[in-house]
């Protein structure tokens, strides 16, 4: 009888088996270092010991059956069947002839049929959607501006960091966190443009056209002005310490950013042909640079746009549509999303292939 | 005998077969077989089924087909007139932006001359009433930057405080008889202000009780895109809709004035009118039919250019009169309408402008004193050299050529004056209607205006940070010496 994995589907991911390199003779491997029992201080060298002398799973809770089963046993009833559970009794019967002969007439006719859909054997996978927990599309939670999740509103320590002038102070960290309140952006007195805009600007640029690019930047950045504050959305949290969504009509160069900077992808996952073997490609996840993650969250969006219609005409039509790309993005409507989430989510299911380099030396 | 065959390429038959001698059809009529009620009841036989064949190729025949192009048509096409309207609109309000605090309007109390001097260089709001009469007149254009400010307002500049310092003078001052018109034509670099000094202009009059008439465009007067007919005389020709659209928006902006006064003379109308009809109602009659406008049309101008006779009776009182005139440039030359021969015709052969170049040459008098303010339009010149000649040379006879002015492009330099090239024609229309008008050239701001405009948008949030001179400074050089539609652009639209 297989046993089945619920989990198979992350076979679908290649994981790389570990290379069985031999031990050069005379080559001794260091010790793992264990971060928490080295550093105990108590009694160095040893492992941690509980005061009862019990485990951390040695005491669990039992199974809902399991549990079902032995209440429906105290109270003389018919719990669930523990026993055969998971176990398709199609399986059963595929593998013993006796049983086969044995079977029930409907379940004899039913094999005779054939495999129809009745008759399917459960697949033994779940989908991966169901591995997670669904992201929940709360809305109804959100029915004007005025009720926003709590959570969203940025606290005063939040806005004081927003306004500047106010140090983080170093929570959790080694080393305190540098003081960047007198830092000037690196560009500054460099560039006449901000840095976002420039490369905005530039990546909306066609035919080297940089003044119609310049035109339809200054047409973006009018509408982001005059439109009305966005609602944001709780289920597509930007980034941290947002300002509240009435401030941002009045700068929507801290508007933009916020849009691109939210949507900016973490990292790209990088195709390694036939590094998971049998000629399949190992997927890496890569981190990105910050220039890059905005690259990279433009052009998704100009995929987006370059596919939507245009419901006006004359020159700043592209534009305007553009501007409300980017105002559905931090209003959490955009497709953009999940474009970010796909990816994320793969670099995280290849995590286990980040050491690939460093494995192989 | 004749033979149905041609002898000569033999393929042809040289008579069809179901012609008769009687038929009345020519010969190279399309012939088909009798008429017959019997339907076709041999069907296509069915198709065998023959082996199963290959999938066909992916390209069949010679043209090449790629089916990714295909575009799938996503939701609801535009409606009509919606991609126009995109493009048109005008939004004159933003909530987003914060609300000046102490913002002056541009009422009838700072009106005139004395105290808008006083007030250079500070921005003033426009009240409700003229903003709906000015909208009505459509001088608010899409790519003026008023969608930005919570409500609409001008910067009073040292043109706006010689504007109604000449409508003063027009009005006759406390003289009542020294009335007098003036006749302008502004000039200047794109986006140095025109039409919002015509607006500011429009706005005086319209406070101090002035009719106020404004053609927003010359181009839509003689692109060929509304109707045209030759009128009686066959000279001129009229476009019915267009005056139609004309009267309605007069009578919708100056209704106030306009339903105070009475019809006066007796004019050959093409239809019947009550005698003592308002002057708005009788506007409206035009403007509800095109056929009737254009006759409409010159009995009111007649009626508002008539003297003033407040002591005769009721509704006789007339004010002086505003016309305006946008683009001018489109209508100093040939247009795109043609006459009978398939020429061009004259933009000065448009009855509507035509009237207007007689108001401009004095040949229409404004016994009640009146303005006649056109300006050039820079963003969509028409080409048009006689304009562009007399402008220099009137300019020039006004200012002192010898002397060496700045130029922001050329800094300081003495310009030769403008010679006329012996190769163009000279147009003598043109040159006929522009010889009484007053040229203005405007130019940039002063720093000191610049510095007013710059606070108005700081403090409206739409420039952050501290208005320094500094800032003005750079953003006044940048902006070509304070050309305020580019002093607009780096400091609000492009500050990014």
């Amino acid at each position: 009888m297989p046993a089945m994995n619920p989990f198979s589907a992350l076979r679908a991911l290649p994981v790389r088996a570990k290379p069985t390199a031999a031990l050069r003779a005379g080559f001794q491997r260091p010790a793992v270092f264990r971060t928490y029992a080295d550093k105990s201080v108590n009694n160095p060298g040893k492992l941690p010991q509980s005061d009862d002398k019990v485990g951390p799973n040695m005491q669990q809770q039992e199974h809902v059956s399991e549990e079902a089963a032995k209440m429906a046993k105290i109270t003389g009833g018919e719990g669930p069947d523990i026993e055969g559970q998971g176990t398709p009794v199609q399986e059963i019967l595929e593998e013993d002839k006796k049983a086969r002969e044995n079977a029930p007439k409907v379940m004899q006719d039913s094999m005779k049929n054939g495999q129809g859909a009745a008759n399917a054997k459960p697949s033994g996978s779940r989908s991966f959607s169901t591995f997670a927990r669904r992201q929940q599309e709360d809305l109804s939670a959100q029915s004007g501006a005025s009720e926003i999740d709590p959570s969203m509103i940025p606290s005063s320590e939040q806005r004081a960091v927003y306004a500047g002038g106010v140090n983080v102070p170093a929570v959790g960290h080694k080393f305190p966190i540098p003081d960047m309140t007198d830092r000037k952006p690196h560009h500054a007195g460099k560039y006449r443009y901000d840095e976002v805009v420039n490369q905005v600007t530039n990546l909306i640029m066609q035919h080297g056209k940089k003044a119609t690019a310049q035109r339809n930047m200054a047409h973006i950045l009018t509408v982001l002005r005059t439109a009305p504050p966005p609602t944001y959305n709780p289920s597509r949290p930007l980034l941290p310490g947002a300002p509240p969504a009435s401030h941002l009509p009045l700068n929507p160069v801290l508007y933009l950013t916020l849009a691109l900077d939210s949507i900016a992808p973490l990292l790209r996952i990088r195709s390694q042909r036939g590094a998971a073997g049998g000629g399949v490609a190992l997927q890496i996840p890569v981190p990105l640079g910050l220039r890059q993650r905005r690259r990279q969250a433009m052009m998704w969006i100009l995929d987006v746009v370059s596919k939507k219609k245009s419901r006006g005409s004359g020159n700043n039509t592209f534009a305007q549509r553009l501007a409300e790309e980017f105002i559905s993005v931090v209003e959490g409507r955009s497709g953009v999303w999940t474009r970010r989430d796909a990816i994320h989510k793969l670099g995280t299911t290849a995590r286990s292939n980040l050491s690939f380099g460093s494995r192989r030396r | 005998m004749s033979r149905s065959i041609c002898s000569r390429c033999l393929s042809r038959s040289q008579f069809t077969l179901e012609t008769s001698a009687s038929s009345p059809l020519p010969l190279n009529t399309a012939q088909r077989a009798a008429f017959s009620t019997t339907s076709a009841l041999a069907a296509n036989p069915p198709k065998k089924k023959g082996p199963v064949t290959a999938k066909p190729a992916s390209r069949q025949g010679k043209t090449l087909r790629l089916n990714k192009n295909v575009r799938e048509s996503t939701g609801k096409p535009p409606a009509q007139g919606e991609r126009k309207a995109f493009r048109k609109k005008i939004v004159l309000s933003n909530t987003n932006a914060l609300e000046v605090q102490g913002l002056q309007d541009l009422n009838l109390e700072n009106s005139s001359a004395e105290k808008l001097a006083h007030l250079e260089g500070q921005v003033l709001a426009l009240t409700d009433a003229q903003v709906s009469a000015l909208r009505t007149l459509d001088v608010f254009k899409p790519t003026q930057a008023w969608n930005l400010f919570r409500k609409p307002a001008t910067v009073i500049r040292k043109e706006t405080v010689e504007i109604a310092k000449a409508l003063e003078s027009a009005q006759g001052g406390e003289d009542a008889n020294a009335k007098q018109v003036i006749k302008r034509i502004l000039f200047g670099e794109k986006g140095s202000g025109k039409t919002v000094l015509q607006l500011q202009a429009m706005a005086l009059a319209l406070n101090k009780g002035w009719v106020v008439l404004h053609f927003p465009n010359g181009q839509d007067l003689t692109n060929n895109q509304t109707s045209y007919h030759p009128d009686e005389s066959g000279k001129l020709y009229v476009q019915p809709e267009y005056t139609a659209n004309l009267l309605k928006t007069i009578a919708s902006a100056n209704q106030k004035v306009l339903s105070g006064m009475q019809l006066s003379m007796k004019h050959t109308l093409p239809f019947p009118v009550q005698e003592n009809i308002s002057l708005s109602r009788f506007a409206e009659m035009g403007a509800n039919n095109a056929e009737n406008a254009h006759a409409v049309y010159i009995a009111l101008m007649k009626e508002l250019t008539a003297p003033s006779k407040p002591t005769t009776g009721k509704g006789q009182q007339r004010p002086p009169l505003f016309l305006g005139f946008d683009a001018i440039d489109h209508v100093m030359r040939l247009s795109k309408y043609l006459n009978s021969e398939a020429g061009l015709v004259h933009a000065h052969d448009l009855a509507l402008v035509n009237d207007f170049t007689r108001y401009m040459t004095g040949e229409h008098a404004l016994p009640n004193g009146g303005m006649i303010l056109a300006a050039v339009s820079e963003s969509n010149r028409a080409a048009s050299e006689t304009l562009d000649y007399l402008l220099d040379t009137k300019y020039g006879a006004k200012t002192n050529w010898a002397e060496p002015r700045f130029n922001p492009h050329t800094g300081w330099k003495a310009e030769p004056m403008p010679a006329w090239s012996p190769y163009a024609p000279f147009d003598e229309r043109v040159g006929k209607a522009l010889e009484k008008m007053d040229v203005q050239k405007v130019e940039g701001l002063s720093k000191a205006e610049a510095k007013g405009l710059m606070e108005y948008y700081a403090l409206s949030g739409v420039l952050r940070g501290a208005v320094t001179e500094r800032l003005v400074g750079e953003k006044w050089s940048l902006s070509g010496g304070g050309i305020i539609g580019e002093l607009e652009k780096a400091a609000v639209k492009t500050r990014i």
